[in-house]
């Protein structure tokens, strides 16, 4: 059976948005699947070796200034060099995430992708473009807080009143999570959309998402979580905007 | 100020020196960039690693014209040129606004006059046409006035520059 090859390509080790996305994407996805991730030079033997017996591989990408990561380029070019002298001919797909909200800013990656099959003789067969990558982990985070919260207010509820199902603290939990999951839905939409093509050997189309965040409220949220961030590190007391 | 970035051979530097003000080595003896915004949040405009590359992002940000050569890789820059631009990443600062109805990071160091792109190699129209939307994403992302891109037949067109 032909494997599916899923390689994350952050250099990130914990807490990347592409990491997540290739979790997720692994749930929807069927067949002999193998999970890999691309960070250094020392990652290329081992990922190219898997190609021989592997039918498609899935990308998934941060958006480095409009583009493809160097280190990821590096890859790219063994991989077209290993496609030509084995002969091998992958289907492939790209999910890739920007930090900015338009999901659109990930086209110029999107373009050498294809370009890049071409080079290969690779099969383009799709990609998803996902905006807002930042705020995905943010969410993430998000659910396992409240998921947390919820189940403190049950042990609470259950030790003070002997209620261990507190109707009120489930609806609250409940209603989080469809919050969450209204804003994820476009990403899950499109990404579901593209397992099924993915099932079928298809070509999924070049789609463009984001977190359903009006972009405005995201560049004000964006704004707050850095300089919170660069208030815990720093930086905003060493020449943060000069 | 006028800074090179290229790919070529280093014995281009004495040619390409007299065109500009610094040229910025390629040699891909660097790291990557590991994403870890330390340049926006922690050591503003300073990469973390400490290798050639580690003020990059002011010799970029206070140059008002960019020339880039590389050679063509899909429709965009060779590896080791787009590792400079990855760890330059501090030339804009972590705050957003909106720009051209886009979100875009505001720059550090203000709107600069040119980036100018001159290509090489083997290039589809593909490629050629990817190359030239990439440039005008990066022009408007980095805070660049003006973009241009050439594509030369032959390094012999550099005197062009």
């Amino acid at each position: 059976m032909m494997k599916i090859l899923l390689i994350n390509g952050s250099p990130k080790k914990k807490m990347s948005a592409s990491g997540f996305l290739l979790t997720l994407q692994s749930l929807f996805v069927r067949g002999d699947i193998q999970r890999e991730s691309l960070r250094t030079k020392g990652d290329h033997g081992r990922i190219l070796k898997k190609l021989k017996d592997t039918g498609t591989v899935i990308f998934f990408l941060p958006l480095y200034v409009d583009g493809v990561p160097s280190h990821v380029l590096y890859f790219m070019k063994d991989m077209e060099g290993y496609c030509r002298v084995n002969q091998i001919h992958l289907k492939v797909y790209l999910i890739s995430n920007a930090g900015f909200i338009e999901g659109k800013q990930n086209e110029a990656l999107m373009q050498v992708f294809k370009n890049f099959c071409h080079a290969c003789a690779c099969e383009w067969c799709g990609g998803i473009g996902i905006g807002g990558g930042v705020m995905l982990n943010v969410l993430r985070i998000l659910f396992f807080v409240f998921a947390g919260i919820f189940l403190l207010g049950i042990i609470i509820s259950g030790v003070q009143r002997g209620d261990w199902l507190p109707v009120e603290a489930i609806e609250i939990f409940l209603r989080q999570i469809a919050i969450i999951v209204f804003l994820y839905s476009g990403v899950l939409f499109y990404m579901i959309r593209m397992a099924g093509a993915v099932n079928k050997g298809e070509f999924s189309g070049v789609k463009y998402t984001r977190v359903l965040v009006p972009s405005f409220l995201f560049i004000i949220i964006a704004n707050i979580f850095f300089i919170i961030i660069s208030l815990g590190k720093g930086g905003i007391f060493r020449g943060w905007l000069r | 100020m006028r800074v090179i970035i290229h790919d070529l051979e280093n014995k281009y530097n004495k040619l390409l020196l007299q065109k500009c003000d610094r040229i910025i080595v390629v040699d891909g003896k660097y790291s990557a960039c590991r994403g870890c915004f330390n340049c926006w949040t922690k050591h503003p405009a300073e990469c973390f690693i400490k290798d050639s590359l580690h003020e990059v992002s002011k010799e970029i940000g206070r140059a008002d014209e960019l020339i880039i050569i590389t050679e063509n890789y899909y429709g965009m820059y060779s590896p080791p040129v787009k590792n400079i631009l990855d760890r330059s990443i501090g030339i804009s600062t972590p705050m957003s606004i909106y720009r051209g109805k886009e979100m875009h990071h505001t720059t550090r160091y203000g709107m600069r006059e040119l980036l100018s792109v001159y290509a090489y190699g083997e290039m589809t129209d593909a490629e050629r046409e990817s190359f030239l939307f990439m440039i005008k994403r990066n022009a408007l992302n980095l805070g660049y006035k003006h973009y241009s891109f050439t594509y030369l037949e032959s390094i012999g067109g550099l005197g062009e520059i």
